[in-house]
């Protein structure tokens, strides 16, 4: 009983976070397990140790990664693996992506 | 909300999902195991998400031969001088460090699939809930007349991780002045099908500085190769009149090599080098064949999972796979991994499991601040991996985006070399 009243309030409480975290409807449907999972594609590229030609974004400001994700899905900004990785990702994936990379260490 | 109170916020809100997202891990069983064979593009990958993203939920152990993998990728620009050898070694240390990964270095011999259990070379057994299988590739020496095992130090294949390509460094440096560097190219499907071509290039490239009355003779058994137009064009403008591409419609089969003579004979005619590297049809590795999941040279294999066709608890990634439109590159089976990786972990402790997706970029160095790539992303059909969408450098594209895109390929290697051994 005390578990259930306990998990409900968590819930409650998770809910009300992510409501005000994502009133920014760019970061709207995030889902950090869907973020990591995702991440894996960029991993390849993107590490602290790849800076040297391909800029490290982990701890990037998630609006951040979001906004530049979106330049490159709509081919405002060059870069033809970048248009290629962006271009297949929906709303929901950049949003998850974003808040992941947030996530992990400089 | 300011950016600090955003941040515990998040935070907090990150460790109670988490809370609740835990996967119900039953206590007094035994962990579930999963065994990895072979520590390279695919292996490493795999062991290090399962075990990173399963936080020791799962017992990983991977057998591996070796000791320190030397890259393939990378290699020809150690041929070309642009990297040390050094450089392209890395060790498997931090898998234990920082994920426990339990590495064994040892040969697996065989699978005993009905039992689950691995032999290695010492003669121990090693039990398996899921088995994943990157051994890479094995070389067909009889696919050639006349090469074999003992002609490989006359006329290298330096196709795998390993010293032969410092052997042919020495040999291309050490070439008489004004001789000949012949390559011949293997036929489809092959490991790296932009890399032969690379290699001309960086042959090419040390040529042109050390030897430049040298000649380049390419006896293809193909008509037509991967980013063909680039690397010609590249070859025209950095080392004009040196590399001849002989396809093999003209010159109508390679008959036999001679490591002796150092002779290669066609139909059309016989070709007689200083220096020769040859590299011959390939299969994957061998385990993979033992393990009874091959079907021809290759593995079949179910593309939303990376599970071969012939038995569900064994995975076979990479170079040894039958990726459909996917190349056999280090950059695909990273790739791969991290599918089979999280369709492992939903199998074995109940974690999400999500959409396969694949992809991958192939970067080439034509000469100094030269870079052209090709890359495409993938998904999984019914029954192959699937193109999405593609792009390929252009021949027009001008010095300065040439010279990022080689930038890029440095940031890449640095970024997949930590994603398999960090
Ligand atoms: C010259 C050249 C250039 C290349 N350039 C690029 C590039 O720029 N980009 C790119 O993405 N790819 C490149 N590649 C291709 C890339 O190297 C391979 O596609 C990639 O390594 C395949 O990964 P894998 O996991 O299938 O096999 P591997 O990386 O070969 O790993 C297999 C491992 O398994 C071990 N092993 C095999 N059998 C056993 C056994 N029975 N027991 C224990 N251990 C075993 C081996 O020791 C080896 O370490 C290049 C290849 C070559 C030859
Ligand atoms: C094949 C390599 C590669 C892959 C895979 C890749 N990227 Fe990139 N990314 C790049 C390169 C190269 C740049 C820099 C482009 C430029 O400046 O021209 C870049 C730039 C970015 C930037 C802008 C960074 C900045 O500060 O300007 C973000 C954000 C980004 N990538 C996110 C991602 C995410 C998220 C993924 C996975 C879904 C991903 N990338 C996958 C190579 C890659």
């Amino acid at each position: 009983m005390v578990n259930i009243v306990f998990k409900f309030f968590i819930a409650i409480s998770c809910l009300l976070i992510f409501r005000g975290l994502l009133a920014e409807p760019l970061l709207d449907g995030a889902d950090f397990d869907y973020g990591e999972y995702l991440s894996g594609q960029c991993l390849t590229c993107h590490q602290n140790s790849s800076d040297e030609g391909i800029p490290a974004i982990n701890g990037a400001e998630a609006l951040y990664i979001a906004k530049k994700l979106i330049l490159y899905k709509n081919k405002e900004l060059e870069n033809e693996v970048m248009q290629l990785v962006a271009g297949a990702l929906d709303k929901e994936q950049i949003a998850s992506l974003a808040i992941y990379f947030n996530s992990l260490e400089k | 909300m300011n950016n600090l109170s955003r941040r515990s916020f998040v935070s907090f809100a990150l460790a109670s999902t988490s809370l609740l997202a835990m996967p119900a891990i039953s206590t007094g069983s035994a962990r579930p195991k999963v065994v990895v064979v072979g520590g390279g593009a695919g292996g490493a990958t795999a062991a290090r998400y399962i075990a990173k993203d399963s936080k020791g939920a799962i017992d990983v152990t991977l057998i591996e031969a070796s000791k320190h993998y030397y890259t393939c990728f990378y290699s020809n620009l150690y041929l070309g001088g642009f990297r040390d050898y050094d450089s392209i070694g890395h060790s498997y240390d931090n898998l234990s460090a920082n994920h426990g990964v339990n590495v064994v270095h040892d040969w697996a011999i065989s699978v005993d699939s009905s039992a689950r259990k691995v032999r290695l070379g010492s003669g121990a057994t090693v039990s398996y809930d899921r088995l994943v299988l990157s051994p890479g590739i094995d070389i067909k020496y009889d696919s050639i007349d006349g090469y074999s095992v003992e002609a490989q130090t006359k006329m290298p294949h330096a196709w795998k991780s390993g010293t032969q390509v410092k052997v042919l460094r020495d040999q291309v440096l050490n070439m008489p002045k004004g001789g000949t560097f012949a390559m011949v190219p293997p036929p489809n499907p092959y490991r790296c099908p932009p890399g032969p071509y690379e290699r001309i290039s960086m042959v090419a490239h040390i040529l042109k500085e050390k030897n430049p009355t040298a000649k380049i003779v390419v006896i293809d058994p193909k008509d037509k190769f991967s980013k063909q137009g680039l690397f010609m064009a590249g070859w025209e403008k950095h080392y004009p009149g040196m590399v001849e591409w002989i396809d093999n419609d003209t010159h109508g089969g390679i008959k036999n090599v001679n490591p002796e003579t150092m002779e290669i004979e066609t139909d059309l005619d016989t070709f007689k080098a200083d220096v020769a590297c040859v590299v011959p049809a390939q299969r994957a590795g061998a385990i993979a064949m033992n393990a009874g999941v091959t079907d021809g040279d290759w593995s079949p294999i179910v593309p939303a999972s990376m599970q071969t066709k012939a038995d569900s608890n064994i995975y076979v990634l990479g170079d040894a796979s039958v990726a459909s439109a996917m190349p056999k590159s280090g950059f695909s089976a990273n790739s791969q991994a991290k599918v089979a990786a999280n369709h492992i972990r939903g199998e074995l402790t109940d974690s999400r499991v999500f959409p396969a997706k694949f992809s991958n970029t192939c970067w080439s160095l034509v000469a100094t601040n030269d870079g052209i790539k090709v890359g495409a992303n993938y998904k999984a059909g019914e029954e192959k991996i699937e193109v999405v969408d593609k792009f390929v450098s252009k021949t027009d594209e001008g010095n300065a985006k040439r010279k990022k895109t080689y930038e890029e390929s440095i940031g890449w290697y640095n970024g997949i070399t930590t994603d398999m051994f960090s």
